[in-house]
């Protein structure tokens, strides 16, 4: 049996990978990627507690699963934003890399 | 009639921003609320006890605020001084180059903020009416004065600031330490309730010395002084009159309003320490004073000594050394203005006030040479001037605190010091007043003017006040010690 | 208080010269003359109500309160008339118009009269109301303000340097003997309760039960009198003062101001009488002062200089005759010395205007033929002054000698020599001032002084001579008469007159300069500039290192110092502002992590 704790580990290991995408790459769409990542890592860990919390009557339920349509919904959002963001900053700066972009330096 | 008092000079200060004729507007103001002042002084009850006039508008019930002010002898006595001072300080402005309604405007609002911080009986207000002085003050040093004014301006508005912060956790402190039902910021009730039922002895420790901090670094207690001698050096002479003559005996009237009556326990721990502090101001800020070599750092730093007189009153913890204090708060803040006043003139005649260039001045300005003769004597405790009868009330009060013919107490020592602090002083002034209006003229000032005529009014009104104090003291100690005497009637 | 004739007089005696003070101040400032006659006509009054009043055996005064804090602290303000007081009013008003009148002459051209007079009539009234005081802090009040016109009358030319650093050195040197002062004042009141002299009387054993305390308390108040009346340590104001105008020093720093001293010790004698070892100290005190003032005078060449230590030597006597535990013959000589001292100072006086204000004795000489009545009146005052019988400073000189012949022979003895040093430096300033042929054109030129100026000379010529004698003096105070040794005593005082006389003739006969050079005694034994190492050494030292401790370690320090952390911390903190995404994003996961530790584990 596939157990709760298994899913949170797949999780968890996701959610670090995109962490440690948004610190370490340059470019700001492969950071924005890992964004998705770290998001999408939360929604399997809400599905899986979603899938594996049982009511004490026996219903199943489904808050969680409804909150991950939230997250995807708001997901997409932020990528369009951010996107579009990326474009406007290219056409000032013509570079896409974050190390360049430190105007909000002291 | 004491919200007229307190609302005349704020309203002015507004009105001459607004656009009316501004020397005009404030000297009407000044004198205006002098005169009521007298009024209330005529018609005061010396017998009655408790606070008289008193005027009250809810603010707040929740916090149980209100906005109220009241007199009893005490705060009589420092709402003369504050409205003297203020009227002559009006009118030694001379003039102004530039922003001449601001400056005016700056005057009337530090005098409104003393005016209501003495009248108040709120808790709330007092220590508002407190903070409006503040900026005002950074402003009039910082645009109109000399020297190193805007080092001078931040570091004491930066200092007073401070200080008030530690003041304000005092009085939070205070505020909670009384039982959640009887809580209010009304002083009369918190008299009540303290005197009911005292507060425990560890928390008045903590609040007292808070406050005696917070309170200490407004009156310039050492070591929190150094923001006062280069502030009033580089002051416009009517701000220094205002701030060392009145603001700063905020910080005094509130330990004399707040932390006697209401921290008695606190009082008598900390008692020790604010002894040797205050020996502190009188021997060593003393010496200081005798090394300066200009005028206004001079006086600056007298200012600071004569703190620790009256602060030893008050250390003393009996009716005579606190009636003391209180004369003294009084006739300091007289003769200091003067002081101040007759310096600011002569730097706008010669533009200097190095003792070494100054000289043999009371030849062609005699008349300040007479004015600032009396405010140097009156500084020194000569008997005639109200300085001596608050010093002798002073020494009486301190030196019997703890006395047993055998053994010597610290009163008894901290009592001779502070007299051999008369002697330091006599010799600063008089080295002074010998510096700059004795001796040989430079020829460079042959040619100076006296100060004029309409000038007179005000060096007379000063005098006039120490000489009938010091004439007639009776009639001073009888409106202060019905304030002090519920505190004292254990001891003596 | 009933408003009788008789409890007023006593008030108006007193105040008149206060009234004199403020209407010239306020009103007359202006019309120099007037001001002059308001003065002397208000002291004038004092003293005829101070006649009437000495002849009124039982008067009172009424009595005011100044401050009364219910009982605790109470300062009346009442009046003392006993036989002392009433002998002081009487000699205080009397020298002092007699100097008021002289002053009208003295001052004629000075541009500051109006400014004179006021103060002077200030003066008067001070020294009254300590005559007059009934209670310490009252008549310590009037001391103080005694000092104030002493300052105000000596920087009276205040353009010069030397009479503005002489009003201060004044002020500032009886202020130190009043630090003490003060203090004996207060530790007397906490003993007896009260500043009232005849309480304290009542209460005596409280303070005299307690054998240390009350030498500590006698000789605290005797410090008041050190500086008053110019004792050694606290001389050295004195002749500094004669920067003043000569009736000035008349007045103030021979006859009254500086009696103030002896008068206080006299007033207070029950607390220093009680206590053998304060008046050991006070009669030693004394007569060092007297040999010391003695030896100084001997080598000065300005005669207002010389008359000056004369007078500290004299009242060195007066005090060594209060620590012999005689108040009569201390007040007997305060009686004469009054008199011929006043008069040696304006005989003085008369000669300096007369040379057009000059000083120095080896530019005098041969005045004796110019100046017959000046001459008369100052041989008066020296025959008075070194105790040369019949005149009076024989009979209190010789009183005060016999007490320490029964007493203390070594004061004795050294009274003896201060006598002979007396005869030597008044004879020698005769010589060379009025005696011999004239040594500048000024000399030569000299012609007597107008009669508003003779006239007090020649009343107090007068008092000088005849005030000894004892038909004369019983009417105003009591004699002292001692028992034994009726002819030891004035037989060697003789013999110290004639040698004294004699010696100093034969020096300082036809000299055109001083043939004696003693340089120690010359420079006054370098006391003066012993205070000056002193002052510079502990104060002024003191001083600075006080600036600068609290110009460069607190304010840099603490306050500065304050400020620069409060920088440097800001300073720090700004290093995480990197404007770096990704270090942001960094710090942020540290954050999490630490929110994770401290909710789960802790």
């Amino acid at each position: 049996m596939v157990t709760l704790g298994d899913y949170l580990i797949v999780s968890g290991i996701l959610f670090t990978i995109g962490f440690a995408g948004v610190m370490v790459r340059r470019n700001i769409i492969i950071i924005l990627m890992a964004l998705e990542l770290m998001l999408n890592a939360a929604n399997l860990s809400l599905v899986a507690f979603s899938r594996f919390h049982v009511d004490p009557s026996g219903a199943p339920n489904y808050n969680a699963q409804v909150f991950v349509f939230f997250v995807i919904t708001v997901a997409a959002a932020e990528v369009a934003v951010g996107l579009a963001i990326v474009v406007a900053l290219f056409r000032l700066r013509q570079t896409t890399h974050v190390e360049d972009i430190t105007s909000l330096k002291f | 009639m004491l919200l007229f008092l307190v609302l005349c000079p704020i309203i002015a200060a507004i009105a001459i921003i607004a656009g009316v004729p501004a020397r005009l507007t404030a000297l009407v103001a000044a004198i205006s609320n002098l005169f009521v002042t007298l009024a209330l002084l005529s018609r005061f009850d010396r017998v009655a006890a408790g606070f008289q006039f008193v005027s009250s508008f809810l603010v707040s019930a929740d916090w149980q605020i209100h906005f109220a002010f009241g007199i009893d002898g005490l705060s009589l006595l420092m709402l003369l001084l504050a409205t003297i001072v203020t009227a002559a300080a009006v009118w030694f402005t001379g003039r102004i180059d530039n922003y001449e309604r601001a400056f005016y405007a700056c005057l009337l609002f530090i005098s409104g903020g003393a005016i209501g911080a003495f009248a108040s009986i709120d808790l709330f207000f007092f220590y508002a009416f407190h903070e409006l002085a503040l900026i005002p003050t950074f402003l009039l040093i910082g645009i109109w004065g000399t020297g190193n004014r805007s080092v001078a301006a931040w570091k004491i508005t930066i200092y007073l600031t401070l200080g008030s912060f530690v003041l304000l956790i005092g009085l939070i402190l205070l505020y909670q330490s009384l039982p959640a039902t009887t809580r209010t910021f009304d002083i009369r009730e918190l008299q009540a309730v303290t005197a009911a039922h005292a507060i425990a002895a560890p928390m008045q420790r903590h609040i007292y010395l808070l406050l005696l901090i917070g309170f200490g670094v407004l009156i310039s207690l050492f070591p929190f002084h150094s923001w006062a001698p280069e502030a009033y050096a580089s002051a416009p002479a009517p701000a220094a009159m205002l701030h060392a003559g009145v603001l700063k005996k905020f910080g005094l009237y509130g330990l004399l309003r707040l932390a006697i009556p209401m921290l008695p326990d606190g009082a008598h721990y900390w008692m020790y320490l604010l002894v040797i502090l205050l020996l502190g101001n009188i021997i060593y800020i003393g010496l200081v004073t005798i090394a300066q070599k200009r005028l206004d750092w001079m006086l600056g730093y007298s200012s600071v000594m004569h703190m620790g007189y009256i602060l030893l009153g008050i250390a003393s913890a009996n009716i005579l050394g606190t009636t003391g204090a209180a004369a003294l708060i009084f006739a300091h803040g007289l003769s200091i203005a003067l002081l101040f006043a007759v310096a600011g003139q002569i730097r706008n005649r010669t533009g200097t006030l190095l003792f070494d260039d100054l000289g043999g001045l009371a030849k062609v300005m005699p008349f300040a040479g007479l004015a600032f003769g009396f405010a140097a004597f009156a500084a020194i405790g000569l008997p005639g001037f109200a300085n001596f009868v608050s010093e002798i009330l002073i020494f009486f009060g301190a030196i019997q605190n703890g006395w047993e013919m055998q053994r010597f107490h610290i009163f008894q020592i901290a009592t001779v010091l502070a007299l051999w602090g008369i002697v330091i002083s006599t010799v600063y002034m008089l080295r002074a007043y010998r510096s700059t209006f004795m001796g040989t003229i430079n020829e460079r000032w042959g040619k100076l003017v006296d100060l004029g005529t309409g000038l007179r009014l005000p060096v007379v009104l000063l005098v006039a006040g120490l000489i009938w104090f010091g004439f007639f003291p009776q009639t001073l100690v009888q409106m202060v010690t019905p304030t002090f005497r519920p505190y004292f009637t254990a001891t003596k | 208080m009933t408003f009788t004739t008789k409890s007023l007089l006593p008030w108006l005696v007193l105040l008149l010269p206060l009234t004199s003070a403020g209407v010239i101040t306020l009103f007359t400032r202006r019309r120099q003359n007037i001001s002059a006659l308001i003065s002397v006509a208000a002291v004038l009054g004092s003293f005829t109500f101070s006649c009437v009043i000495f002849g009124k055996n039982d008067i009172s005064a009424a009595e005011f309160s100044w401050i009364d804090i219910h009982g605790v602290f109470t300062v009346p303000l009442a009046f003392v008339l006993d036989d002392l007081s009433k002998l002081m009013l009487l000699v205080v008003s009397g020298v002092g118009s007699l100097i008021h009148i002289y002053s009208l002459g003295y001052m004629r051209d000075d541009k500051g009269k109006s400014r004179y007079f006021a103060a002077l009539s200030l003066f008067m009234f001070a020294m009254l109301g300590i005559v007059l005081a009934n209670n310490f802090v009252m008549m310590f009040i009037f001391w103080e303000l005694v000092g104030f016109t002493s300052y105000v009358l000596i920087g009276h030319w205040f353009e010069r340097d030397a009479a503005a650093n002489a009003a201060k050195k004044a002020f500032l040197t009886t202020r130190i003997g009043d630090f003490g002062f003060m203090i004996g004042i207060l530790m007397v009141w906490m003993a007896t309760g009260s500043v009232v002299f005849d309480d304290i009387v009542a209460h005596l054993s409280k303070i005299t039960s307690n054998p240390g305390y009350l030498t500590i308390v006698a000789i605290l108040i005797f410090c008041g009198a050190v500086g008053k009346s110019a004792q050694f340590p606290l001389h050295v104001w004195l002749p500094d003062a004669m920067e003043g105008p000569t009736p000035v020093s008349a007045l103030i720093h021979a006859a009254t101001m500086v009696a103030a001293g002896v008068y206080l010790l006299v007033r207070v004698a029950f607390l220093i009488q009680a206590s053998q070892t304060a008046l050991l100290v006070i009669a030693w005190i004394g007569t060092i002062t007297a040999l010391l003032g003695a030896l100084m005078a001997t080598q000065q060449s300005d005669i207002k200089r010389i008359l000056a230590y004369s007078t500290i030597s004299q009242l060195g006597y007066m005090v060594m005759a209060v620590g012999l535990a005689s108040n009569e013959a201390a007040m007997f000589h305060l009686f004469t010395h009054a008199f011929f001292k006043a008069l040696l100072f304006l005989a003085a006086g008369s000669v300096i205007v007369t040379l057009h204000h000059e000083q120095d004795i080896w530019k005098m000489g041969g005045l004796a033929k110019k100046l017959r009545i000046t001459f008369a009146t100052f041989a008066v005052g020296a025959l008075a002054l070194v105790g040369c019988p019949p005149f009076s400073g024989f009979f209190s000189k010789d009183a005060i000698l016999a007490l320490a012949y029964e007493r203390n022979m070594s004061i004795f003895v050294i009274g003896l020599t201060t006598a002979f040093l007396t005869a030597f430096y008044i004879s020698r300033a005769v010589m060379v001032a009025f005696l011999g042929k004239p040594r500048t054109d000024a000399a030569r030129a000299g012609k007597e002084s107008p009669l508003v100026m003779i006239i007090p000379l020649l009343i107090l010529a007068l008092f000088a001579l005849i005030a000894g004698l004892e038909s004369v003096a019983q009417h105003f105070l009591v004699v002292p008469h001692e028992k034994e040794s009726v002819f030891t005593v004035p037989a060697l005082a003789l013999v110290a007159l004639i040698l004294g006389v004699g010696i100093a003739t034969w020096l300082y006969r036809n000299r055109e300069r001083d043939p004696l050079h003693l340089d120690l005694v010359r420079r006054r034994f370098y006391i003066d500039e012993f205070y000056e190492w002193l002052i510079g050494a502990t104060q002024e030292f003191l001083a600075r290192i006080a600036a600068f401790f609290d110009r460069w370690i607190i304010d840099a320090g603490a306050v500065r110092g304050t400020s620069g952390g409060i920088f440097g911390l800001g300073a720090f903190l700004r290093l995480f502002q990197v404007g770096n995404l990704q270090a942001y994003a960094f710090l942020f996961g540290l954050g999490i992590v630490a929110l994770i530790y401290f909710t789960i584990f802790r």
